[in-house]
């Protein structure tokens, strides 16, 4: 036992080497996560403002010009030009100067004196669907609400009470996160990806190096057992990995001021496992990739592909295909993800996430065994 | 320039690529993995949220409220708690993310003609689904009361204002209808830049870089050759993944093949020359690897690829002028959506132009010096 620690050790100081030799990777490991984080946190954003918005005015009265003030003191739309006939609606668009125009149409305020309906048609440019979507919502919650001034104006002026027509009312609570901040949804859900990247592809070389290098043969007649070179050259990685991603989220706390308000030691613990995973999945294409370049794409597809799309990280997994939900299980990253929003925003503890905790414990396990596994047949 | 020397070393490009047992099945791999994960998964539309109805009023009224959230396909009802208290475990299980609070008596108050406030409850901490579920709900009761008016005999119908709003160039307002034109660039980059960058250090760790320049080989022959085998099967694969995505997911095409591949090409070279330039300055595989991640991460977020541009906070904004992927992009979007011509996008390929002088200049000056050191 005590023989097998120093033979882990070796293997470990070993590993220790090859990375201080290198400083350029030390630096890229560590400074890159948290230089990715900087970049999505402040990038990436799901709110729509300021949409150019360009208006053709037929009616040219005071009652349309009062309609079109509504779109432009709105914080969503941005009036940037006046145009004259429709056909400059398509030159805008395709020339992607504006993404929504409102078209109101001749007879507008005449049809509104006599209580009938004043046409409007609002166009949007569907070639941005995130936008195109806003845009739509908000152009039909405005011109409704328009429309029902309008309608309540004229059955007053007719004598009839509109408000005694029952209504529902929607009221809206945002637990957890209020503001709906995007920093508090993207923060813990970046913590995993950038981690999973970063370390999958560090392990995922080591064992092609050496069969490169030829130094796997002496590896092999050494006393050295598989599960011992295994653990040895993920040793360095799991502190590397482990200060990474405390770094990360601490950063995250400090600089974006995302809440911690769960069990700090279970958090701890799973990145533990979380990191273990990682580098097991990299040892796993390490022992199969026939070169480095193949390993590399092999470790960038692993990693990159199910921590970015399968983890509820942005995409929410509940409306993928059944299949793809089935397949996310494969991947540590939608545990922890989850792990990381539960403990980081919802303050939970071990009595909730004791399922991902497990699970990520018993991938850990097996993941671990079939690289040894695998590693052992190659040899 | 001799021709038979840039196909001698093509022709050892292609045996090297062909003897690595892993490396072109990934490469044939790879996009098709893009493929099924961005169409499904970035394109995917928000539906099926799952949702909790606490229903305390229990009368028909009540009950048709929660049928418009359950046949309404945007929402996955999947628990009826029985009361508030109830939904708080279940959000933070992360079983549902939405929750509907029916008062009781909701029934019996919009019979009496009062107004009757019912709760939506969503979790934050998904605040993509958040807002979008609160626009959905907001849609629902929308929808509800004009048919409650509709019944009284108030007919929206005859007054106030008629707005027809129409979505132009992709009327179903589809993602993937603008992930796959996208998709076909980022695919074309990620395959160059992949092999590209590490195409020469390789040589140069090996040591057989210098083999090849005792030869008579020049620089630029020794570049067309390296360059010309993936281009080829990166160019072979783009169009692979336009067409399969097009006829998967059922995508419509208004833009002109010629526009494309110019675009295209132009973005071939300046992801070439980005990659030959990380080339050169890495001394290992394994930096280049690094670097090439160091790159691709900025590109994908500030590209507009996956997250709009126009979300972007005002201060990010001029740094995605710096990616060349977001040039292309709005090159095979505008076309491809919108038929933009060549008149109205020539400033992206003028851009895409500009980043392919500037890396290859980049590239080659380096090259120079490390021959000569």
């Amino acid at each position: 036992m005590r023989a097998s620690l120093r033979r882990i050790l070796a293997i470990g100081s070993k590993e220790f080497i090859h990375i201080r030799r290198d400083p350029r990777i030390l630096i890229l490991v560590l400074v890159v996560p948290l230089v990715e984080l900087l970049l999505f946190a402040y990038a990436i954003s799901f709110n729509v403002t300021d949409v150019p918005t360009v208006v053709l005015d037929g009616d040219k009265t005071q009652t349309s010009r009062e309609f079109i003030t509504n779109f432009e003191a709105s914080d969503f739309f941005k009036v940037t030009s006046h145009i004259d006939s429709l056909s400059d609606i398509d030159d805008a668009f395709v020339a992607s100067e504006a993404g929504v125009a409102v078209v109101v149409k001749p007879g507008f305020s005449r049809a509104l004196d006599r209580g009938e309906q004043g046409q409007v048609a609002v166009f949007i440019d569907g070639s941005s669907p995130n936008t195109a979507q806003f845009a739509q919502a908000y152009s039909t919650a405005l011109t409704n609400k328009l429309g029902a001034e309008v309608t309540v104006e004229y059955m007053q002026r007719s004598g009839v009470d509109p408000t005694q027509a029952g209504g529902i009312d929607s009221y809206l609570r945002t637990w957890y996160n209020p503001e709906r901040r995007s920093a508090d949804f993207l923060v813990p859900g970046l913590i995993v990806v950038i981690i999973m990247i970063v370390t999958v592809q560090q392990t995922a070389v080591t064992l092609v190096r050496e069969r490169e290098q030829g130094t796997f043969e002496q590896l092999t007649v050494s006393p050295m057992r598989r599960g011992e070179l295994m653990l040895g050259k993920i040793t360095p990685w799991v502190a590397i990995g482990v200060i990474d991603m405390i770094a990360i989220a601490a950063l995250g706390v400090w600089l974006f001021d995302v809440p911690m308000r769960g069990d700090v030691f279970t958090f701890l613990l799973a990145i533990f496992l979380f990191v273990l995973c990682c580098l097991a999945i990299g040892l796993i294409v390490s022992a199969r990739a026939s070169s480095l370049e193949s390993a590399n794409i092999a470790a960038l597809l692993i990693a990159f592909l199910p921590a970015f799309m399968l983890s509820n990280f942005v995409f929410p997994l509940y409306s993928l295909p059944a299949v793809l939900q089935w397949i996310s299980y494969l991947f540590p990253a939608r545990y922890m993800v989850a792990i990381a929003r539960s403990v980081m925003l919802k303050g939970a503890g071990m009595e909730v996430l004791w399922p991902q905790v497990l699970a990520l414990g018993v991938y850990a396990a097996v993941s671990l065994t079939i690289a040894t596994l695998m590693y052992a047949r190659r040899a | 320039m001799s021709l038979s020397r840039i196909r001698l070393l093509m022709w050892k490009e292609f045996l090297q690529l062909k003897r690595d047992r892993l490396l072109l099945p990934l490469l044939l791999i790879m996009p098709l993995l893009y493929l099924v994960m961005f169409g499904y998964v970035v394109g995917v539309d928000i539906n099926n949220i799952p949702t909790a109805i606490v229903d305390q009023d229990r009368t028909p009224a009540s009950r048709a409220l929660g049928e418009a959230f359950t046949t309404s396909g945007f929402f996955d009802v999947t628990e009826y708690p029985p009361d508030e208290q109830s939904i708080q475990p279940l959000m933070d299980g992360n079983r549902i993310q939405a929750a509907l609070l029916i008062p009781p008596g909701f029934e019996r108050s919009l019979e009496r003609g009062d107004r009757v406030v019912v709760t939506m409850i969503v979790d934050g901490t998904d605040s993509k689904t958040a807002s979008v579920a609160s626009s959905y709900t907001q849609q629902i009761v929308l929808d509800a009361n004009q048919t409650m008016l509709q019944e009284m005999g108030l007919s929206s119908n005859a007054i106030g204002i008629d707005s027809h709003i129409r979505v132009l160039y992709n009327p179903s307002l589809r993602n993937v209808n603008a992930m796959i034109p996208a998709l076909g660039a980022f695919i074309f980059m990620m395959i160059i830049m992949a092999i590209m960058s590490q195409a020469v250090v390789r040589e140069r760790e090996r040591g057989t870089l210098e083999q090849m320049f005792v030869t008579p080989i020049t620089r630029t022959e020794y570049l067309l050759g390296k360059i010309t085998p993936y281009l080829i099967l990166a160019s072979i694969q783009v169009t692979f993944v336009l067409v399969l995505g097009m006829v998967w997911f059922d995508v419509p095409f208004y833009g002109n093949v010629l526009v494309i591949g110019t675009g295209l090409l132009l973005f071939a070279f300046s992801a070439i020359g980005l990659a030959l330039a990380i080339s050169m300055v890495s001394k290992t595989r394994q930096q280049a690897q690094q670097t090439l991640m160091f790159i691709l991460l900025p590109t994908m977020v500030l590209s507009g690829f996956i997250f709009p541009i126009e979300s972007m906070p005002d201060p990010v904004v001029p740094l995605t002028y710096l990616i060349p992927l977001r040039y292309i992009i709005i090159v095979l979007r505008d076309n491809w959506m919108k038929g933009a011509g060549f008149d109205i996008l020539w400033p992206e390929m003028l851009a895409l132009a500009g980043f392919s002088v500037v890396f290859f200049v980049l590239a080659l000056a380096r090259f120079h010096k490390r021959l000569t050191d």
